[in-house]
């Protein structure tokens, strides 16, 4: 097992280098003179841009420029973001925790809910139990992600006035920012730093403005878990073992909990890893409609100015994201299923 | 012989979207007290449906929809008999693996691919002998000659309870919940050294390290012992073997045959084989019923089947059978197996039947008695015995 764990953290160091080379291969398709521009602060600079071209080498060949590039992210130089205003390491650090915060409280959410009203469905199958889960699921996965957060913004703060979106209140805000010495921030996350501080009104307004987009991004992305899940426990019943149970004298609560449900978990896992990294990259439609400004946002913003630097280093982050849950899953996989772990 | 098992006019259908599928027309054969009873037949015809019925594990969209099992545990006659469609399922999950069990054609997919194989042959132990079990380690437990702690003397109660009444509320919340559930931690052990015995009765090598194992580990022939461990952990008075040598090749198929034969003298008291292997059937069963689109057609023992086949269904599957002084090419039965839905009216053979006549497609044939022990489903007969008469 632990030499199993060691294989695959080599092969995540492999996994990385690859990500690097393909992101770096996409920005090195555009000019040297596109790149450089990025660095012109004023129209008059325009005519410099051959300086500048030849000053930061930017038509060296393609593995000098790599490793150069490879050798500032690796020191934290991730370059300047003008979206944000500031470097792209420091505004990563200033976003991530938005989003990380969004997906804290919504993939746990997803997982348990999905498995656990896939299994229900599952086991009831074609009863009024699995007609509303699918019902339900088929709702959540062909509504607009927009379109659902638009409603319930509207229905709930628009007529009732609870669960405004935005991270924190204004009043919050300010004054988190004017006593930073009474409110540390730990971890970056307004709920828990809320309670850490001692401040549980803070978590509270975090949470009311969490509830909103958790619970859009649940119904939207709960849909193909729990439809994986049901299929898959489905065919894990009527699988020749299950019978053999029955057979064997189990009742069906075993059958069903012990015998079915951790094979039907099986494909089940990978879904749930590609749904995480996939909620990890943040929803732009969630973080724009809820006014969060996470990665989604910034990501968002960044395509549409072309903020290259900021592009480079979410697609990386997006790389580590996919490549960890990957082992994750992978470790996962091997406490599951005995066949994977031998060899 | 006193019976042990009985089906009457046994009827099941499989409810799917094409129509509602006919598998078993009143089906009606018994098993005695230490016979083995061949049940042949072409594939689709309704044997594993038949013996699936008898222990009631119809996978949806199949449902049991008429006619009686009887099952009598004792072995003095029929005034103990038990109706297994009527029992309750709690009664039913104490009889399957305990006094009735089975094994299945496939060992590959008849094991859990995920627990060892210990676990799995250790739950038979733990569905069926936890009583015994707790009274043994309560045994043990004053044997051992450590300190009396209060952690001991609550763990002596739970099995005292356990011993008594295992299915008593505070047991099942004990085993429900987190931490606690750690006081069956030696009914495990007690199961899983249970189950390393079974598993080295059957003559498998290195049984302990065997049970550590996973089925991914072991072949075929293997994984089909280890099934046969499942179904044998309690002594069941019916074993039911479900083609359970079909998918072995066939040095692998004549060692469980084998295997089998000899565990029948030691311990189980009948033997179901279903097969369409007539050469099995020949050397191993004392009894034969032939069956074909869901109907029994023909029961007799088994050397007046080979010699003297009476309905023509039997006589055709008999002629396509390679013998060793056969010369020629062998023969095969004209036509299909009958679509389900829509089986033909009357005997479900008549399409195919040579001797088929017009009574044959209008009424259905109710078995005669054409011998000693020998029983058939065909108008030629009881038109015969009505001539007689």
């Amino acid at each position: 097992m632990t030499t199993y764990i060691i294989r695959r953290f080599l092969f995540l160091a492999f996994v990385l280098f690859g990500v690097s080379v393909l992101i770096f291969s996409i920005l090195m398709t555009f000019s040297p003179e596109r790149r450089a521009m990025a660095y012109v602060k004023s129209p008059q600079q325009v005519k410099d841009l051959p300086i500048i071209v030849k000053q930061l080498g930017l038509d060296d060949p393609f593995h000098i420029q790599y490793f150069r590039w490879i050798r500032q992210v690796s020191s934290g130089n991730w370059g300047y973001s003008f979206v944000a205003a500031m470097p792209v390491w420091d505004a990563f650090w200033y976003y991530f925790p938005i989003t990380l915060e969004l997906n804290l409280y919504t993939i746990p959410i997803i997982i348990i809910f999905g498995i656990w009203l896939g299994t229900v469905s599952g086991i009831h199958r074609d009863t009024w139990v699995d007609h509303s889960t699918r019902i339900f699921a088929i709702i959540g996965w062909s509504l607009p992600t927009f379109l659902f957060a638009l409603i319930i913004l509207m229905f709930f703060y628009g007529y009732f006035n609870v669960f405004p979106p935005g991270i924190i209140d204004d009043g919050f805000n300010v004054w988190i920012r004017e006593n930073p010495d009474q409110f540390k921030r730990y971890t970056y996350l307004y709920t828990l730093d809320g309670l850490l501080n001692g401040r549980p009104d803070i978590t509270l307004d975090a949470i009311s403005r969490l509830v909103m987009p958790v619970f859009t991004q649940v119904v939207v992305v709960v849909a193909i878990l729990l439809r994986v899940m049901r299929s898959s426990m489905i065919e894990e019943i009527s699988k020749d073992n299950a019978i053999t149970a029955l057979a064997k004298g189990a009742d069906h609560h075993t059958i069903y909990f012990k015998h079915a449900r951790k094979n039907a978990l099986i494909p089940v896992v990978t879904v749930a890893g590609w749904l995480a990294a996939y909620s990890m990259e943040g929803s732009i439609a969630i973080e724009y409609i809820f006014n969060r400004q996470g990665i989604g946002w910034w990501l968002a913003n960044a395509a549409i100015s072309l903020d290259l630097p900021v592009l480079m280093g979410i697609c990386l982050f997006f790389g580590l994201v996919y490549v960890i849950i990957n082992l994750i899953l992978d470790i996962l996989y091997a406490y599951i299923d005995p066949r994977i772990r031998l060899n | 012989m006193s019976k042990l098992i009985e089906t009457i006019d046994l009827v099941t259908n499989f409810y799917t979207h094409e129509g509602v599928v006919k598998a078993l027309d009143k089906v009606s054969l018994c098993v005695d007290h230490g016979c083995t009873f061949g049940l042949v037949g072409e594939s689709g015809c309704g044997k594993s449906v038949t013996v699936r019925s008898m222990m009631r594990i119809i996978q949806e969209p199949g449902k049991i929809d008429g006619g009686k099992v009887l099952f009598y545990p004792g072995n003095n006659g029929s005034e103990t008999a038990i109706d297994l469609l009527q029992q309750s399922e709690a009664t039913m999950k104490a009889l399957r693996g305990d006094k009735i069990s089975m094994i299945f054609q496939e060992p590959n997919s008849a094991l859990n691919p995920i627990m060892s194989i210990g676990e799995q042959v250790a739950e038979s132990f733990l569905f069926h002998r936890k009583k015994e079990m707790s009274q043994q380690i309560l045994m043990d437990m004053d044997a051992s000659i450590s300190k009396a702690n209060p952690l001991k003397s609550i763990l002596k109660a739970l099995y005292r309870l356990a011993a008594t009444r295992p299915e008593a509320l505070i047991l099942k919340l004990f085993s429900k919940t987190p931490l606690l559930k750690s006081w069956e931690n030696r009914l495990h052990k007690e199961a899983m050294r249970r189950a390393v015995e079974i598993i080295a009765k059957l003559s498998i090598p290195h049984a302990q390290d065997i049970a550590r194992r996973y089925p991914h580990n072991l072949s075929g022939g293997m994984k089909q012992r280890i099934v046969i461990a499942i179904a044998l952990a309690c002594n069941p008075l019916l074993l039911i073997a479900d083609e359970a040598t079909s998918n072995l090749d066939v040095t692998i198929q004549a060692q469980i045959l084998d295997l089998l034969k000899d565990l029948k003298q030691k311990v189980i008291s009948s033997v179901l084989l279903i097969t369409h292997d007539l050469g099995i059937v020949a050397e191993t069963c004392d009894r034969v019923g032939v069956m074909y689109a869901g109907n029994l057609c023909e029961v007799a023992d088994v050397k007046d089947l080979f010699s003297e086949p009476r309905h023509p269904y039997t006589r055709a599957l008999l002629n396509a059978v390679p013998r060793f002084a056969h010369e020629g090419e062998l023969e095969s039965i004209e036509g299909n197996v009958p679509n389900l839905v829509n089986p033909p009216s009357g005997c479900r053979f008549h399409p195919r039947c040579r001797d088929a006549k017009s009574i044959c497609k209008d009424a259905f044939p109710e078995s005669t008695k054409v011998g000693n022990n020998h029983q058939v489903a065909c108008f030629l007969y009881t038109e015969k015995s009505r001539e007689k008469s």
